[in-house]
């Protein structure tokens, strides 16, 4: 028991109180106030991650209720490494918006939205119990619509209706399959689920559950037939929000995927994997060739996250235990990675007052630094070697070769090149090529930018120690990916508490 | 903005109705602990009865009348239910741990049994209630024609150098109020 597992969720939505209660206007105090907040967040998550690596998961019963009749907080080895990475990006995000906005034309509501999202965020990474799970999906995504059209203008706010369509279908979804599961198993604790399902092998309710369940999770997660709500409502949003954005909204569902088919449901659901499998093949090439057909750099790299979701839920179709920690390896690459580059297409925005590619040009020359971490964080992207996504990339398709799913890995690779063509439309249009006759270029490197640049530079370096440290990050994935497929560790945690109302 | 109707009647009568449905809501507030209830539900009743007040005062009306402004209510009412669950970790309890006084011998009642649950649910009534007259305002005052925000309050919801979603003149003082 430790009220430490609070932190992740109270600290953002404190800060996020304290703004909206005692200082209504952005001012540079409440900026350092929310900076620090956010610094003191990361602290908090590289010390719950530490300490869930070395030890038992971490539990909370809430309200000293024992499970299975209250809500339990579980912070497992993959929970601590997606609470890091949630509270690094977060950090650099906050940071990053203070140099892309001057703080005269800051959106008051942006940044305490911005912590209630990361609450919410963070909840969906602790929570062990499905309606609180659900709770988690609502604040997120509550925020996220707020975020979405708070600064959006008339033309652009007509693509957040598919995002917020979408979203909510999928929440009715969740709702109604959360019904269904307490109907089926009488429980809606994740480790109480898991012990009853594993006890009624082929009941035709546990399945539909977990179809269900996969269903509501693919939509959050971004996969094939569902995913036309992401890239056209991500562009919209400044870059440092659609840095958060693309870093960590998709990624819950990933996440939630993993925990669900990994530890809450028996792993025989075979004709759920290929069917996963397969839709994430197709989620891969069709959204990089939407990626290629684009020519705004927001545009590109939001196409490019649906791309990736493809190679993440990939592996988890192919779910063996190689697979599952290639899984893993990958969510912690992607992240930084993503993030990073919409912070340099913030940065090159930033320069040529625009995105919109034929209009861009020049930024070799004004920003080598800017363009050389461009080049890493691209090819990191495409799975060039040495660098971290090739190792993702690399161990997913080993593990689909072993098995035989011989198509895959083919779409796979295609889809690997044809991000590799379409981060050099980037490269040759913003970087490369001079300023056309309609576009401008900053002349002059002011602290804003030497500040982005700075930010970008630091989840470059991140990201280079992700690639070359594979040593350290593959193992500590394993481990993770190890005690998520072992029920029996997450169960044992939850049970061995005792409360109030314990059997 | 006038009230869309003037009737001396449905004025009296709404502000009946109001008074009746909030002592409703308050009983499922205090009731919510053991028995179906408590603040969300509550909470919505009040908001609700809003909508006739509102209607019957119209919504400038209403607006002028509310002793705060009902968003910071809520905000407070997410701290309260917040500092709530979290008060138990300073006495090294789990988070939302609550606990339950039992008073005998009170005149009157008898006995009273009172919890810390209350708290809690109080914080949840006010963010729904406040949360849900704002929704109402913003969206009344909407189909009115009328900008969603007065001109006191957007410096709290835009930035200095945006541009105004709605681009008409605002037609505030001249709608015949």
């Amino acid at each position: 028991m430790t009220n430490a597992l609070t932190a992740p969720l109270l600290l953002p939505l404190g800060t996020a109180l304290v703004c909206c209660l005692l200082v209504g206007r952005p001012s540079v105090e409440r900026r350092v106030f929310i900076a620090a907040s956010a610094a003191v967040q990361c602290a908090v998550a590289f010390w719950l991650a530490w300490r869930a690596f070395n030890g038992p998961p971490l539990v909370l019963p809430l309200g000293n209720w024992a499970p299975p009749l209250g809500i339990v907080l579980v912070a497992d080895g993959l929970s601590g490494i997606m609470l890091c990475l949630s509270s690094v990006v977060s950090l650099a995000c906050v940071l990053f918006g203070y140099a892309e906005t001057p703080v005269e034309v800051e959106q008051p509501l942006r940044l305490p939205l911005m912590q209630l999202l990361a609450a919410g965020i963070n909840l969906a990474f602790i929570t062990g119990d499905l309606f609180n799970l659900f709770v988690a999906f609502e604040i997120m995504l509550v925020a996220s619509y707020a975020l979405l059209t708070l600064e959006a203008n008339d033309r652009d706010i007509k693509e957040a209706f598919p995002y917020l369509a979408v979203n909510i279908f999928g929440s009715s979804l969740f709702l109604i399959a959360a019904g269904m599961a307490y109907t089926v198993f009488g429980t809606l604790n994740m480790a109480d689920i898991s012990r009853r399902a594993a006890d009624m092998p082929g009941d035709f309710g546990a399945l539909l559950v977990a179809v269900l369940l996969v269903v509501v999770f693919g939509i959050k997660a971004g996969i094939f037939p569902l995913y036309y709500w992401l890239p056209n409502s991500y562009p919209i949003l400044h870059f440092s929000l659609g840095a958060f954005y693309s870093g960590m909204l998709t990624k819950v569902g990933v996440y939630v995927l993993l925990r669900m088919l990994g530890t809450v449901f028996p792993h025989t659901l075979t004709p759920i994997y290929t069917g996963l499998a397969w839709l994430a093949g197709l989620t891969m090439v069709l959204a990089v060739l939407g990626a290629v057909s684009r020519s705004f750099i927001r545009g590109i790299l939001s196409f490019h996250i649906v791309s990736q979701i493809g190679y993440m839920v990939l592996a988890i179709g192919f779910f063996t235990p190689l697979a599952i920690g290639a899984c893993i390896y990958y969510v912690i690459h992607h992240i930084i990675v993503k993030s990073s580059l919409f912070l340099i297409g913030g940065t090159a925005m930033y320069y040529n007052h625009t995105d919109h590619l034929p209009r861009m040009g020049g930024l070799w020359k004004a920003s080598p630094v800017l363009g050389v971490c461009f080049l890493l964080q691209a090819f990191s992207l495409a799975g060039v070697p040495p660098l971290s996504g090739f190792w993702g990339k690399y161990l997913i398709l080993f593990a689909g070769f072993k098995d035989g799913h011989y198509w895959l890995v083919l779409a796979a690779l295609v889809a690997s090149i044809l991000t590799l063509v379409s981060m050099l439309k980037i490269w040759l249009g913003a970087f490369w090529e001079d300023v056309p006759r309609d576009g401008t270029i900053e002349p002059q490197t002011s602290g804003a930018a030497r500040a982005m640049t700075a930010i970008v530079c630091a989840l470059t370096t991140l990201s280079l120690a992700i690639g070359f440290g594979v040593g350290i990050f593959l193992p500590l994935a394993q481990s993770a990916a190890d005690s998520l497929l072992d029920p029996a560790i997450y169960r044992r945690a939850v049970f061995n508490l005792t409360g109030k109302g314990a059997p | 903005m006038k009230a869309v109707v003037d009737s001396f009647l449905l004025r009296a009568l709404i502000g009946l109705v109001f008074l009746l449905v909030n002592i409703v809501s308050i009983y499922l507030l205090l009731r919510g602990h053991n028995l179906p209830g408590g603040g969300f539900i509550g909470g919505l009743m009040t908001g609700m009865s809003f909508l006739l007040l509102g209607l019957a005062r119209g919504w400038t009306e209403l607006q002028r009348e509310l002793p705060v402004p009902p968003l910071r209510l809520a905000t407070f009412g997410v701290a309260l239910a917040a500092v709530s669950g979290a008060a138990p970790m300073l006495v090294g309890q789990p988070f939302l741990t609550q606990w339950q006084f039992h008073l005998t011998n009170v005149p009157l009642f008898r006995e009273i049994h009172l919890g810390t649950p209350l708290i809690f649910d109080f914080g949840v009534f006010l963010l729904v209630s406040c949360i849900t007259v704002k929704l109402i305002i913003v969206l009344a005052r909407s189909t009115a024609g009328l900008p969603a925000f007065t001109p006191g309050e957007v410096p709290y919801y835009s930035s200095t150098l945006e541009d105004p979603i709605e681009h008409e003149p605002p037609a505030e003082e001249s709608h015949g109020n």
